[in-house]
């Protein structure tokens, strides 16, 4: 009886695989017969031709919801309705950042990706080699590149080509309770020196911790910067150095002291500040909206600096996997469209996010809303210090470790030797 | 054609099996095709799921996986968490569920009641108990000043992460054996319990000597269970500490560690080792569960 049965369990197996296989293989006939007509590989030989662009449908996937979604929404409308080549964007939310780079990951491996995706450079590593190099479209077909924010442009070329076009950017700010300020004498810190005095004042005065990092990792990278010392790179830990033992030396004073402290349970700063638990936090400019300030006033302000201004930037790109020439035109009609000063600028007041172009925040449209917006002139004043973080196979390792070595250090009280010490190992050992 | 006939030959001598095919195919390819794909990965040294190429075939990425403190920081982890939540949570299951099998009076509210936990969604429950855990507001931490006991940053500290972890999941935990053991309770004959009486049995030793052998089969299969579960623990992590593994890492296990490899690093191969290594554990300690209650049953 149990001999017999092993043939008939092999063949439902084969049944089965057969009708796997059976797929593929029709899925693999019809891919080929779409992107028979374009480039194969991801050169953007296609930006060179000038052949008309056929109308068809370019998928974009996105993580942003509420008013993001809704902005993104209208903004798309508009291009689907205005563009003369029948070009129709469809918007696909892919629920959260997490969510959306899963997926990403998964579809590059099934080799299904979507004409452009919203993208951090650190999730591109693994398939950096599907994305569409966007060099002869910027040289071709683009309205002056240079009015694109510097630190964006360093940002989306970082792998030696044009990777991405800058999209929903943000930067760290300050944000601090301005009544209490008010109350206590205290300005916005302009140096390390004031914060360590904000710190102190509260301290005494108040009984308060006065300041909380929502990221660690960016606060490490950041005040190493304001103190003109490297960060990391491929090879290991940068900061190894007096310029950095400085840094270090006063990002351990301020947690010993009591002058800042850990978000731990709290998740994100906003909620206690909204609850003026904590006088002042730094944090992403876009956490404004979770900010409520009942009967005190708010203020924002940009990032202290030591002997140089370093300002973290965050927020995706735009980028391109479209593998069909055709395609790869709408899309980059879609990515102009969206990257143009008067898009960019509504997008950015509608959201909180910033402009990518120079010339956004110069029109007067944008001038005047900055005016009665505190978070959009603090992220003006500091655009010259923004910097963002390079991403390469491991960055993520090393942001990870350095964000659980931060904790563990500063809950442990260590001198600034050994944070050096062992934030270098932790750096060096996640390689 | 001939082919085809011995096919057809064969289909009608094993239709079972084509009956059973839809959930076959499902099993091979969810889970008998990952689980082969996830120890060949394992052997392969900087694996890529994008292309599938890989530098080599050998055991680097166990090397790595040992190597890595936060991996046998994840261990460890895993372990204390086992050893606490399975235990206790058969423990005051059994009770509780003898409680409420024996209370006359709204026998069906708490059952409901202890039922509710396995019904609500992990997250939603995370979220909950990551405010009773909370080191200012918290309902815990309220209840345990009323002994004179100063607030614990069950949340904040390294020292206080597990153990938050462990009593959230314990309670979790509850329902689903509370469930089966009254499922159970039910089944065991009325005469033996009745037989008790008439000797004017102590209920305690009722409890040992009857309850607890009758309910023997049962108190295995959740064991079996609940090993199963704990050393999968994930989604409890995810959920008390707001998508992060406890204050430093602390709270970290083996499939929080996995899921970090694989989606966040993509050292796809590091990954699949901490897979199987968790697999090999699961299956060790189901086989040797095994044995100990098939030699009780003989015996």
């Amino acid at each position: 009886m149990k001999r017999k049965s092993i043939p008939c369990l092999l063949l439902a197996a084969a049944v089965t695989v057969g009708t796997l296989t059976g797929c593929s293989a029709n899925a693999d006939s019809a891919s080929t017969g779409a992107s028979s007509t374009g480039a194969s590989s991801a050169a953007s030989s296609a930006a060179t031709s000038d052949s008309a662009i056929q109308p068809c449908e370019v998928t974009f996937w996105h993580a942003m919801t509420g008013q993001q979604e809704t902005t993104l929404t209208e903004l798309t409308d508009q291009f689907n309705s205005e563009n003369e080549y029948g070009i129709t964007v469809t918007l696909v939310n892919q629920g959260s950042y997490d969510d959306l780079s899963t997926k990403l990951t998964a579809n590059a491996a099934a080799d299904t990706l979507p004409d452009l995706s919203q993208a951090y450079n650190s999730w591109l590593i693994p398939y950096l080699d599907k994305v569409v190099h966007l060099d002869d479209f910027v040289a071709n077909d683009y309205d002056n590149y240079e009015d694109i924010m510097e630190s964006y442009r360093e940002e989306t070329s970082q792998f030696g080509f044009i990777n991405a076009m800058p999209f929903n950017k943000s930067t760290y700010v300050y944000f601090y309770n301005k009544t209490m300020f008010d109350e206590l004498g205290l300005e916005a810190p302009q140096t390390w020196d004031d914060l360590l005095t904000i710190g102190k004042t509260f301290l005494e005065k108040k009984n308060m911790v006065s300041l909380g990092f929502d990221d660690m990792a960016g606060m490490l990278e950041a005040t190493l910067r304001q103190n003109g010392c490297d960060y990391v790179s491929e090879e290991g830990a940068l900061f190894d150095t007096d310029a950095g033992q400085q840094a270090i030396d006063f990002i351990m004073e301020m947690y010993n002291n009591g002058y800042a402290r850990l978000v731990g349970e709290d998740g994100y700063f906003s909620g206690p500040f909204s609850n003026q638990l904590i006088p002042a936090y730094i944090g992403s400019s876009t956490g404004v909206s979770y900010i409520t300030h009942d009967g005190w006033e708010l203020g924002v302000a940009p990032l202290p600096g030591n002997t140089e201004k370093a300002a973290n930037t965050a927020g995706t790109n735009i980028v391109m996997f479209s593998k069909d020439a055709n395609q790869q035109k709408a899309a980059w009609e879609y990515l102009k469209f969206l990257t143009s000063t008067d898009a960019t600028v509504k997008w950015a007041m509608d959201t909180g996010y910033l402009p990518v172009r120079t010339s956004a925040y110069e029109s007067e449209t944008y001038q005047n809303f900055m005016q009665s917006d505190a978070t959009a002139t603090a992220s003006y004043a500091q655009a010259d210090a923004f910097f963002s973080s390079p991403a390469f196979d491991g960055s993520y390792d090393i942001q990870n470790a350095v964000n659980s070595k931060l904790e563990e250090l500063i809950l442990n009280k260590a001198d600034g030797a050994t944070a050096m010490k062992e934030l270098v190992d932790a750096v060096n050992g996640a390689l | 054609m001939q082919h085809n006939q011995t096919v057809a030959r064969r289909l009608r001598g094993c239709k079972g099996y084509l009956y059973l095919a839809p959930s076959l195919i499902i099993l091979l390819v969810f889970t008998v095709y990952p689980l082969i794909k996830a120890f060949a990965m394992s052997f392969c040294e900087d694996y890529s799921i994008i292309d599938g190429s890989f530098k080599g075939i050998n055991l680097q990425n166990y090397q790595d996986l040992f190597a890595d403190e936060v991996f046998l920081k994840a261990l460890s982890n895993t372990t204390i968490y086992v050893v606490f939540v399975v235990p206790l949570s058969i423990l005051l299951s059994l009770v509780l569920a003898v409680l409420i099998h024996n209370s006359l009076r709204g026998k069906a509210l708490f059952q409901t009641l202890y039922f509710l936990p396995y019904v609500t969604s992990v997250i939603a429950i995370g979220i909950v108990w990551s405010w009773i855990f909370n080191s200012n507001y918290g309902l815990l931490n309220y209840f345990l000043s009323l002994f004179g006991i100063p607030a614990i940053p069950w949340l904040n500290d390294p020292h206080y992460a597990l153990a938050a972890l462990i009593i959230f999941s314990i309670w979790k935990s509850l329902a689903f054996n509370i469930l089966i053991f009254l499922s159970g309770l039910a089944s065991i004959s009325q005469e033996i319990y009745q037989a008790a009486r008439i000797d004017s049995t102590p209920r305690l030793r009722v409890f040992f000597k009857i309850t607890v052998p009758q309910l023997r089969p049962i108190i295995v299969y959740a064991v079996l269970m609940g090993l199963i579960n704990a050393f999968k623990v994930y989604n409890e992590v995810f959920s008390l500490f707001q998508s992060k593994a406890g204050p430093a890492n602390s709270a970290i296990t083996v499939v929080y560690y996995i899921y970090d490899k694989f989606y966040n690093s993509g050292d796809y191969g590091v990954a699949s080792a901490a897979a199987v290594v968790l697999f090999v554990i699961i299956l060790v300690l189901t086989m040797v569960q095994k044995s100990i209650a098939k030699e009780k049953e003989e015996a």
